[in-house]
């Protein structure tokens, strides 16, 4: 299921509405503003993607859904709202109840992420068996069917190996697993392939996709890889400085960008279509300092289409077509 | 088993030639380590690098470009093959006969962070080439041969005397760079030099490395995952998958018309930023991972994974065969 391009404010019933989202950092600088005022709704069954380089809130976006962040980050303002709750107004065991069951989550270094001492079997059959409440015999035969499904071979014999025993591959087809289990309404895939080799992402990405597509789940998909968004998005929120620049449909936005940033940002990868040895269209500059922000738009210093105003002031985020919003003061 | 290129020893514009290249490297087991088997991590590689070109090596990693690369500066022992620097076989040369030319082949790594010493000032960073080959004659000299390379690479000379962390990560990386021009090298050797930088840095940094070549008529060998980033800036490209080449050939003739299976396979697996491309992608991804080394596939090294595997692929190394503008290891080709 696609968003409805045709009423992007205020869309009724959506999976996940964050509104207005502002999360800062502890640091030796001083408090640290990671997000800024942060707004984007999740439809269900949808991929939306949230891209942008690193430093850009993209992660902190993510963790802040499920309540993740670590003692240093701190919620400043907004609300999240899943199915109908604010999950900022939850105590911690309601959140567990939805963490892994309503919605997962996929990180990107499978390695860190899986228990070394445990099995994979016990790792992959636990949140069923927390969230389901089922005997761990019938966790573990659940457990090797969603091992069958993301097509790791001789699924019941390699329930009792460890994560070191499988490839890196392998062990995010683990984690897909793990996040399937509950056959949760959201997953939250935080570049879950950027530490593995193309031909195995492919295959990953495709798996993620297909199964996600086949139980209705939606998927936010973090990735600084503008090729991966543009094969897999429905969707695509653009991010930098902490804020989001831009949302769209993906084929909108790679098609007509609306914000310098993502227009730079699409100008200066070289794709295996453009011409080689051509020089690239680089942004200028360097990549904002998030305790030392401009009070203007954040990315006004690289903009060549800067004006006075867009030093002074940020832009909000405001639709400019039907589904497609951008937070620029316009340019030409 | 080596590139088909006719009679190389006439070639004055041949840098680099490396014939029939292997490094085998020891499996140790048990309480003293005892050598038990070799793993073939480059298992016969032929190639040339001619001055001024940019050759590009790509494949999974583990398939061991990485090592070709060490082996070529002789900074990995090598099992067999010979390696020519300027017709001068330098395969079995002892580290101070090594010395001099070192200069003349520099490395740029992948992290920007990792590979420049925190506690050195960044002018003192760049200069240390000059120093280690004593390339200088007084004090003043190397002072404005540091300023002139911080220059060359988009910096400002009066940043000598900052720290690395001060600066940010496609910064550091044009200190690294800077580094690598000081002795003033023939070739540069960029193992994944772009590959830690966010993107819209990564095209600054190409840009500069391209102007840079150009300017200084350098010798880049270019190791790179990201194909679309390989393509745009090669003239030549190789892939490698398990210790040997499959296809070599020039990047435009490469990419656009990829010969062997493994190739397309690669190319297949690389979304592009182009939703309209992308919407006709068949998902039809090539199956499995890269078998260990340690038990390399017989014949063919891609054959298990390979969908058009002929009976022959499974006992029978491929022979290099022209095809069209690239040259290619696989059976589907030559024998005609």
């Amino acid at each position: 299921m696609k968003a409805s391009p045709e009423t992007p404010m205020a869309r009724e019933g959506s999976l996940l509405a964050v509104r207005e989202l502002s999360v800062s950092f502890r640091s030796e600088r001083g408090q640290v503003r990671a997000l800024d005022h942060v707004s984007f709704e999740v439809e269900e069954g949808e991929t939306l993607a949230i891209v942008g380089e690193s430093g850009s809130g993209k992660s902190v976006t993510a963790l802040s859904i499920l309540r993740l962040l670590d003692d240093a980050g701190q919620i400043d303002n907004g609300s999240i709202e899943f199915e109908g709750r604010d999950l900022l107004h939850l105590d911690e065991p309601s959140l567990r109840h939805i963490r892994g069951d309503r919605i997962a989550m996929i990180f990107q270094e499978p390695m860190s992420s899986l228990n070394p001492v445990l099995t994979i079997g016990k790792q992959v059959a636990e949140p069923i068996r927390l969230h389901r409440k089922l005997p761990w015999s019938i966790a573990l035969e659940q457990a090797a069917e969603l091992l069958d499904r993301v097509s790791i071979p001789e699924s019941r014999h390699r329930l009792k190996d460890y994560p070191h025993q499988f490839s890196g591959g392998m062990r995010q087809r683990v984690m897909i697993a793990m996040a399937l289990a509950c056959r949760p309404k959201l997953i939250i895939a935080d570049e879950p392939t950027t530490a593995l080799d193309v031909t195995v992402q492919a295959q990953i990405l495709a798996l993620l996709k297909r199964l996600t597509k086949e139980l209705n789940s939606a998927l936010i998909l973090i990735s600084h890889d503008l090729g991966v968004v543009a094969r897999y998005a429905d969707r695509v929120a653009v991010m930098y400085g902490g804020r989001i620049v831009e949302i769209a449909a993906a084929a909108a936005l790679y098609k007509n960008p609306q914000h310098p940033y993502t227009e730079g940002l699409l100008a200066s990868q070289p794709s295996l279509h453009s011409t080689p040895g051509e020089r690239l269209q680089a942004i200028s500059g360097q990549p904002p300092d998030m305790a030392n922000l401009p009070p203007g738009c954040a990315f006004a210093p690289r903009c060549h289409y800067a004006r006075a105003e867009c030093r002074a002031s940020r832009p909000p985020l405001e639709p400019v077509a039907p589904g497609h919003e951008r937070a620029c003061f316009g340019f030409e | 088993m080596k590139e088909p290129v006719s009679d190389l020893s006439k070639d004055n514009d041949i840098l680099v030639q490396v014939e029939d290249l292997k490094v085998h490297f020891p499996i140790a087991e048990g309480v003293f380590r005892r050598t038990v088997g070799w793993v073939p991590v480059v298992d016969g590689v032929s190639f040339v690098l001619r001055r001024g070109e940019t050759f590009s090596l790509v494949g999974e990693s583990g398939c061991g470009k990485s090592t070709t690369a060490y082996a070529m500066l002789r900074m990995q022992p090598v099992t067999s093959g010979r390696i020519l620097f300027q017709g001068e076989d330098i395969t079995h040369y002892s580290p101070s006969r090594m010395r001099p030319l070192r200069r003349r082949m520099q490395m740029v790594y992948q992290d920007p962070f990792g590979s420049l010493n925190p506690r050195m000032k960044v002018g003192s960073i760049i200069g240390e080439p000059l120093r280690v080959h004593k390339l200088f004659t007084d004090k003043a000299k190397y002072k404005e041969r540091i300023g002139e390379l911080m220059r060359l690479v988009g910096l400002l000379p009066e940043m000598a005397d900052r720290y690395p962390h001060e600066f940010s990560g496609g910064q550091r990386q044009r200190i690294a760079i800077a580094r690598a021009l000081a002795p003033d090298p023939d070739l540069i050797i960029c193992d994944e030099a772009v590959s830690a930088l966010d993107v819209s840095i990564q095209a600054q940094v190409l840009n500069l490395l391209m102007d840079l070549q150009e300017q200084l008529n350098l010798t880049y060998f270019f190791i790179a995952h990201d194909l679309s980033v390989v393509r745009h800036f090669s003239h030549r490209v190789a892939v490698m998958y398990l210790g040997r080449m499959v296809e070599i050939g020039p990047g435009n003739e490469l990419f656009s018309n990829p010969r062997h299976p493994y190739t397309q396979a690669l190319l297949n697996a690389v979304p592009t930023p182009h939703p309209e491309v992308e919407s006709h992608f068949s998902h039809e991804v090539i199956a499995g991972e890269v078998p260990s080394l340690r038990n390399p596939p017989k014949g063919c090294r891609f054959h298990p994974r390979c969908p058009v595997a002929k009976p022959e692929c499974s006992h029978v190394r491929p022979e290099w065969a022209e095809e069209g503008g690239t040259t290619v290891a696989c059976h589907l080709y030559g024998e005609r």
